[in-house]
Parts: structure tokens; C-alpha cells; sequence
């Protein structure tokens, strides 16, 4: 399977690519390779947890990790991120997946996939429906910017095509395809459904298929009997739907969830004495934190008053206080282990207060006083007492202001009104997914009063940003979204934080299968 | 009677009605837009306006009351914007997990309040007098979501005698009480001491009095005294309590549904607020408000048809 993978990050991504599918997943298979063998056993439940209830079935629809947990399992893509510690992917569907130029990707399917429900076997216009839907204006798919330039997919043979791009775009492989818009659903059991679907499946074509969703408990799946594929390793997978992290640690010690997340917080008791027969494992987390200035807020329109905030916050100090010393610092917003992750910041993550100083003195804002919108999160709420500590260092009062999701999720909005002129600073945490053209995506000139709430634009970011989409050649994709980084740094509005972390905790008898940031893929869970 | 009743209802329709305004103002006028949280980052402005349009949320406000009470009076409550199902079937589907949670707390604490208020009653002064009142004072005074927190740790986790989260398996009555045991326990146990100290003060308030005597002068049992005359009336002002404690267990049941993973109107309201999703908090609170119009209208109607004078002086 290794040879038939291509790594994102560790190799660099041809112009060409080509996968003998169709042999390297029998060869694989037979080496065991790539994912979890399943026991086989009857009679089996696993039980995880998401920590939100279930949106829609629909991958039009979807909202993001949390129905894909339950999308993944029931609807096969043409191909699947790899379970394990480096992002990658393998085969799925698909049997074979070509990119014959940059704008033209054909693929073939494997010979025994199909629906449930009589809705008979998956073929080239099964894809060719899945994909064009999403970007249908008229089904209003909030999901159709994961399909960036798709044009349209050709049907080629009764189980070949071609997906035809407008022009080249690299995230189709870490984003597109392996995620929420890759799912492949039965063109004929949607038409039928009257084009999209709500909370009730019409037809799987995974190892899983749908039973039943209990609204704010859980969602059940169960073995698809259609399956022709490897057998699935349970009979059921029930998921509960828990929004509270600590009530699902006491579920889990209850014996009553087989995998969760855990807390932070209760890492290092978990670690020292972990429920018996279970393992705690941590995975780092591509969320990033940072904390952001307004740049056309009066006050912070001075760089000099920006960078000397930027200098004086310790993020060692809020790492350990706030994240209980897991979590590490940040040098960006692109985690390690994708491109464009950098190696270091231009400014230390720890606190240089000589320079603060010096910084403050030259602006010639001594005495100034701030205030720094947050997210009512514990978390949020610490880091930002430490914030205020180190800026009471150099004399700036420092405001805290709380709010809740809704209230804080508007305050940088320009359709919302002018509020956006009184945000100063912002405690800020946006999540990510494995390439990193979705980090960039909402610093640019566009997003200026939409999610870019420092209202930076700067033209050679912007340029950056396009560019890199398409830019085949990793090394210098990379180099890119480095100096895309180096860019936002340099305005002094950012001072990056964390990625955070993924502790999770899983039963000793269940062989879980994660993605590299500690998501799992419950497809591949198997019988320890 | 029936002119009693015909007035409370009145009544509770008004409470109803003005509950539900200033709740739908409130809602409104806190910051937040509904349509970019449901739609998420990846939503383009087009999409937004679109939902903000179907939404109704570009009519102005006193507009927007009107077509909701209108829509309302016809049985509609409208439709959910994330999952597009109706609101109706959303609250009524999580209404009876709540409801179970609530009537399943309210009944044991009152069986074994009003035992307690009872057994204080009937020994007062004495050292069980003292010790029940101890009991019942403490368990006043322990914060619900501790009692959660520490019966889920004991009971659940070490002993793993009751189930930690949910509900239970639909259609299985048994699987589901069994779910009640640990939610209705952390916020029934306040109630059993309220109950108990309020029975306890009521009887020897009762006991007291006139008619009580001439039933001791004519040489009547005591115990037929106690549970035949003294505790009818002394029952009246725990039935107004629970009429009223229902508002309190509403929200009670909020964080008993958070700690215990339940669903219920609850956490389906809480939910809701954070998401802005106006036609669901909207659809759920005309039901708790409802409930809880009903549950004080009901208590008012038991009372007037235990005690004659309440009917009268109305």
C-alpha cells in the first residue's frame, strides 16, 4: 500500500499520478498493509462518540467532522485518508486513480461497489452525480468551495471517468476527494428522494449502512449485508452524541463508550491511572489558535504598539496554564506535518520584555488601554488572564471581554454592523483540515470583514494563496505557504499560540484507526 | 367551579402569550446571525441572504411576532434551518424525555418528602424529629449538579449499577427507567427536603388548630387523625410548590440532560440559543412555558378542589 500512497508532505507531488490501484490494493490486502485486519466476530458494538449531534446525510449538507464521522462509515469515496501518524491516502472505491494533467483526474471503480436498497451496483455516473451536485448553484451545497474548480466529471465507461478541472488544484487530494465532498452516493436513490436528503439514508455503499438516529442521543449504524468489500469488524457502531467532554470521560470509565476525546484537562490523570483495560493516546491537533489585532481599529493602527504585543505574550505561560502543558506553541497557522508548515516564527514564542519595551517606547503609546474579545471557553478565558498579565508588564490595561458562540462568532463581521470597529484584540481559533490552502483561505483581502477580522490585505499573500492551489511541485508549495506566514507575521497582528492537542482514549479490546490529528475513521476501527 | 377554572385558563393563555413576546424580543435583540452560524465559515453571502430570507429575519421585528402567533395558532411552529424538519416534530420528540425526567423526579421526592414531613411531624421535638430535619436541610442545601456529578462517579463509574449516559433503548419501558434512576436522583434529592420541611411545618400548623382537637375530644385514632384530616390539608400548599417547582425542574433538567447525555427540551433549547436557531428555541419555549402555565393552573385547580375555600373566595 505504501507504494501506491502518495504523502503529502514527505514526497513531492507530481504533475503525474499514477495509481495501479486495482493490484496494489489486492497486493496490500494480502500484505496486511494499511489498515487494521478485523476479527470478524459477531455479535459486536462499538461505541464512540462525536461531540454534536448529526446534522444531515446528505455530503451536500454536511457540517463538517461530525456528520463526516457517520458519512465516512455508510458512503464509500474513490479514495480514503490513510489511518496513522503522517496524512495520506489509499484507495477506496476506486480502483485506480489517474491524474493525467493537471486539470484532468480519470479513475476507475472497482467492480464491487455497490448500493443498498436495490439500488444496484456504483458506476462513473454515481461519481459524475456525487460531485456535480455539490457544485450546483441550485442546490445551494454549502459544501461547493471544497470542490474548488471542478468543471465537470465525464463518463467515460460504465465504471471510468474523468474529473475535469478548471484549472489545477492540490487540495482535491487532501481535502476533496478523501473528505466530506469525496462521498459517493446512488445518483438513481437521490432522484428518487427528490435530490437531496435529510436525517434519513436512502442507500449506503460503505461497510456500514444507517439504522437509526435518536436526535440529541445517537446515531446507530450497522453492517451493510451488501457489502462485497473487506467485512466490517462490527455489527453495529453505536455513536453517542456528547457535547460535554467530561461527561463522556465518566461514560467512558463507565464502560459505557469504547473511544472518546478527552479533555486536556484530565490527561495527565488519565495517563497516570488510566481505566483498566484502556490506552491513552495523544495525536496533534491542525486547530490553530493565535491571538489577532485589528489593524483599522484607532487605536492598533500603530505596528509598533502591535509588535511590542506580540513580544511581550509568553505562550510557554499560557500553554502551560491554559492547555495543562499538552498542547505546544505554534510557529502558524499551518500544523506540522503539512506543507507550508514553518519551523520557527519570526517572533519567539516566549515573552522578550526588554524588546516589548522598546517596541512600546517607540510608539509612543505607553498607557494604552485595550481589550480582548473572547470565546467564553475555559481555555480562551485563561489564556486570555495570562495575556493580560504580560501586557500589564509594560504598563497596557488590558480588557477582557467575554461572549458566547453566536454573539462571539459576529463581532468582525461587517454585515453585522459597525462593532467590527471597536474589536481590538481577539483570542481567535479556527479549525483546519489536512492542506493548507483551507489555513490561507480566510486571511485574504476577500475575507477582510468576513472571517479576516484583523482586516490585513496584503496583495502578495493574496497572490500566494492562489498560487499555491495549484502549484504541483511541493517544495515549492511549501515555500509558499511559509511565506505566506512570514507575510501575516510581519503585519504585527498575529500572535500564534497552539494547534492544540488530540488526546483520545480507547478500550484495549478495539483497534481504533485515526486519522494523524487524532480523528477517527470508524471504517477502519477494528477488534484489537 | 367551572367559572374558577374558565378564569385560571384565561389567565394561564395571557401568562402564555406574554411569556412567549418577551422571550421572542429577547432572543431577537441579542447579537448574533442565525444564518452564518448554520451555514458555517464555508457559506458564501448569496447562501446567507438566502436563509436570512426564509428565515424571515429581513421583516421587521413586531412582524415577525405576528406571523409566528399566526403560524402558531394554526399548529405550525415552523421549521428547523439546519435539519429542515419541522420544529413540532424536533420539541415533540424530545418533550418526553423531559417530561419522564420531571414527573419521575417529582414523584419519588414527593412520596418520600411528604414521609419525611410526616414522620418529622408526628415526633416532634424528638431526636428522629431532629434528624430528619438535618437530613432534609441537607439536602436543601447540596447543589444538584454535585449530587450528579458524585452518584455518576459512585454509582456509574466505581459500582456501575445504573447507567452513566442516555436514555435508554427506544421501546424498551424498562432500559428507560433504568436511565431515569441517576437524573432524577440528582435533581429530585433538593425537592425530597423541601417537601419534607414544608409537609412538617403545614401538619404541625394543622395539628394545631380546632377541628383537630374535637377529632382527639370524640376519641379518634391518631393516626387516622394524622394521615384522614391533618395531612389532606397540609398537602395543600405542597401541591402549589410542585405546581410551581415544575418551572425549577425545567430548568433543573437543563444541566441533568448535559451531565447524564440525555436528550430533552433542555438541552434541545440551550442548543438552540448558542446556534441562534430562532423557529426551534421559539417552538421549545411555547412548550416549557406552556408546561409550566399548566403545571401552576393545574396546582390552582387541584387546590380549589381540595379546600372549598380557595373555590369560594374566588
Amino acid at each position: 500500500m505504501s507504494k501506491v500512497n502518495i504523502e503529502w508532505t514527505k514526497m513531492p507531488i507530481p504533475r503525474r499520478r499514477f495509481l495501479q490501484g486495482a493490484s496494489a490494493l489486492g497486493l496490500a490486502a494480502g500484505a496486511g498493509a494499511g489498515f487494521p485486519i478485523s476479527a470478524w466476530a459477531e455479535g459486536s458494538t462499538l461505541k464512540s462518540r462525536t461531540y454534536a449531534d448529526m446534522r444531515s446525510l446528505d455530503p451536500a449538507f454536511s457540517q463538517g467532522v461530525v456528520d463526516e464521522e457517520i458519512h465516512a462509515p455508510i458512503y464509500s469515496k474513490l479514495i480514503q485518508y490513510k489511518p496513522g501518524r503522517e496524512w495520506g491516502w489509499q484507495l477506496d472505491a476506486a480502483a485506480s486513480v489517474e491524474q493525467v494533467d493537471e486539470t484532468h483526474i480519470k479513475f476507475s471503480l472497482r467492480d464491487d461497489m455497490g448500493f443498498t436498497n436495490g439500488f444496484g451496483a456504483m458506476t462513473a455516473e454515481d461519481v459524475k452525480y456525487s460531485f456535480e451536485r455539490i457544485i450546483d448553484d441550485d442546490l445551494k451545497s454549502t459544501n461547493k468551495p471544497d470542490w474548488g474548480p471542478l468543471d465537470h466529471v465525464e463518463v467515460t465507461g460504465e465504471r471510468e471517468g474523468v474529473i475535469v478541472l478548471k484549472n489545477a488544484f492540490q487540495p482535491l487530494w487532501s481535502i476533496t476527494l478523501p473528505y466530506i465532498t469525496g462521498n459517493i452516493v446512488s445518483k438513481k436513490a437521490f432522484e428518487e428522494a427528490g435530490g437531496k436528503i435529510e436525517t434519513s439514508a436512502v442507500a449506503a455503499s460503505g461497510p456500514y449502512m444507517h439504522k437509526s438516529w435518536e436526535p440529541k442521543q445517537k446515531t446507530t449504524l450497522v453492517r451493510n449485508p451488501d457489502w462485497k468489500g473487506e467485512k466490517a469488524a462490527f455489527d453495529e457502531i453505536q455513536i453517542f452524541h456528547i457535547d460535554d467532554e467530561k461527561t463522556a470521560e465518566i461514560a467512558f470509565e463507565a464502560g459505557e463508550l469504547d473511544f472518546t476525546r478527552v479533555s486536556l484537562a484530565s490527561l495527565d490523570r488519565l495517563k497516570s491511572s488510566p481505566p483498566e483495560d484502556s490506552t491513552v493516546d495523544e495525536f496533534p491537533s491542525l486547530y490553530y489558535a493565535w491571538v489577532g489585532m485589528n489593524v483599522e481599529n484607532d487605536k492598533l493602527k500603530n505596528k509598533k504598539l502591535r509588535q511590542a504585543i506580540q513580544h511581550v505574550i509568553d505562550v510557554p505561560s499560557i500553554m502551560e496554564a491554559a492547555y495543562f502543558g499538552v498542547a505546544k506553541p505554534s510557529t502558524g497557522i499551518i500544523a506540522p506535518g503539512l506543507a507550508g508548515h514553518r519551523e520557527a516564527s519570526l517572533v519567539p514564542a516566549a515573552q522578550d520584555l526588554a524588546k516589548a519595551q522598546e517596541l512600546l517606547d517607540e510608539s509612543g503609546a505607553a498607557g494604552t488601554k485595550l481589550a480582548i474579545d473572547v470565546l467564553n471557553k475555559q481555555a480562551n478565558v485563561t489564556a486570555a488572564q495570562i495575556i493580560q498579565a504580560n501586557l500589564s508588564q509594560i504598563g497596557i490595561e488590558l480588557e477582557v471581554r467575554l461572549h458566547e458562540g453566536a454573539t462571539f462568532w459576529t463581532l468582525g463581521d461587517k454585515s453585522a454592523g459597525d462593532q467590527w470597529k471597536n474589536v481590538e484584540l481577539l483570542l481567535n481559533r479556527f479549525s483546519m483540515t489536512p492542506d493548507p490552502y483551507y489555513a490561507t483561505a480566510w486571511f485574504t483581502c476577500e475575507q477582510v470583514g468576513v472571517w479576516n477580522w484583523e482586516r490585513i490585505c496584503i496583495d502578495e499573500f493574496d497572490k500566494l494563496h492562489e498560487a499555491a492551489q495549484a502549484e504541483g511541485d511541493a517544495g515549492k508549495r511549501d515555500a509558499m505557504y511559509r511565506r505566506a506566514q512570514d507575510l501575516m507575521e510581519e503585519t504585527g497582528a498575529y500572535k500564534f499560540l497552539t494547534h492544540e492537542a488530540t488526546p483520545v482514549i480507547y478500550r484495549n479490546s478495539v483497534k481504533p484507526a485515526l486519522r494523524p490529528d487524532g480523528l477517527p475513521l470508524l471504517r477502519y476501527f477494528a477488534k484489537a | 367551579m367551572l367559572k374558577y377554572v374558565g378564569k385560571r385558563l384565561a389567565l394561564a393563555a395571557v401568562i402564555a402569550a406574554l411569556s412567549v413576546t418577551l422571550l421572542f424580543i429577547i432572543i431577537h435583540l441579542i447579537p448574533g446571525d442565525p444564518a452564518r452560524t448554520m451555514l458555517g465559515p464555508r457559506a458564501t453571502p448569496e447562501l446567507i441572504a438566502d436563509l436570512q430570507l426564509r428565515m424571515g429575519l429581513d421583516q421587521p421585528l413586531p412582524v415577525q411576532i405576528l406571523i409566528f402567533f399566526g403560524n402558531m395558532l394554526s399548529g405550525d411552529l415552523g421549521m428547523d434551518m439546519f435539519s429542515n424538519r419541522p420544529v413540532a416534530t424536533i420539541v415533540f420528540e424530545q418533550l418526553p424525555h423531559t417530561l419522564a425526567l420531571i414527573f419521575a423526579s417529582i414523584i419519588w421526592s414527593a412520596v418520600l418528602g411528604i414521609f419525611l414531613g410526616c414522620f418529622s411531624a408526628v415526633r416532634r421535638n424528638s431526636l428522629a424529629d431532629r434528624l430528619t430535619g438535618v437530613l432534609a436541610v441537607s439536602f436543601i442545601a447540596a447543589p444538584a449538579f454535585v449530587i450528579a456529578l458524585y452518584s455518576l462517579l459512585f454509582f456509574a463509574v466505581e459500582l456501575r449499577w445504573f447507567p452513566a449516559i442516555g436514555a435508554g433503548e427506544p421501546g424498551d419501558i424498562g432500559d428507560q427507567l433504568w436511565h431515569l434512576v441517576l437524573p432524577s436522583f440528582a435533581i429530585g434529592l433538593s425537592w425530597v427536603g423541601y417537601i419534607a420541611r414544608l409537609v412538617r411545618a403545614s401538619m404541625l400548623e394543622i395539628m394545631g388548630e380546632g377541628h383537630i382537637r374535637t377529632a382527639r375530644a370524640f376519641g379518634l385514632p391518631e393516626k387516622w387523625i394524622t394521615y384522614r384530616y391533618a395531612l389532606r390539608l397540609a398537602i395543600l400548599p405542597t401541591i402549589t410548590v410542585i405546581g410551581v417547582g415544575m418551572g425549577f425542574l425545567l430548568s433543573a433538567a437543563v444541566f441533568a440532560e448535559i451531565v447524564f447525555a440525555r436528550p430533552g427540551l433542555g438541552k434541545l433549547v440551550i442548543d438552540s440559543i448558542t446556534t441562534r436557531n430562532y423557529p426551534v428555541v421559539m417552538g421549545s419555549v411555547l412548550v416549557s412555558t406552556i408546561l409550566f402555565v399548566a403545571s401552576t393552573t393545574l396546582s390552582d385547580i387541584v387546590n380549589a378542589l381540595l379546600d372549598p375555600r380557595i373555590r369560594q373566595s374566588s
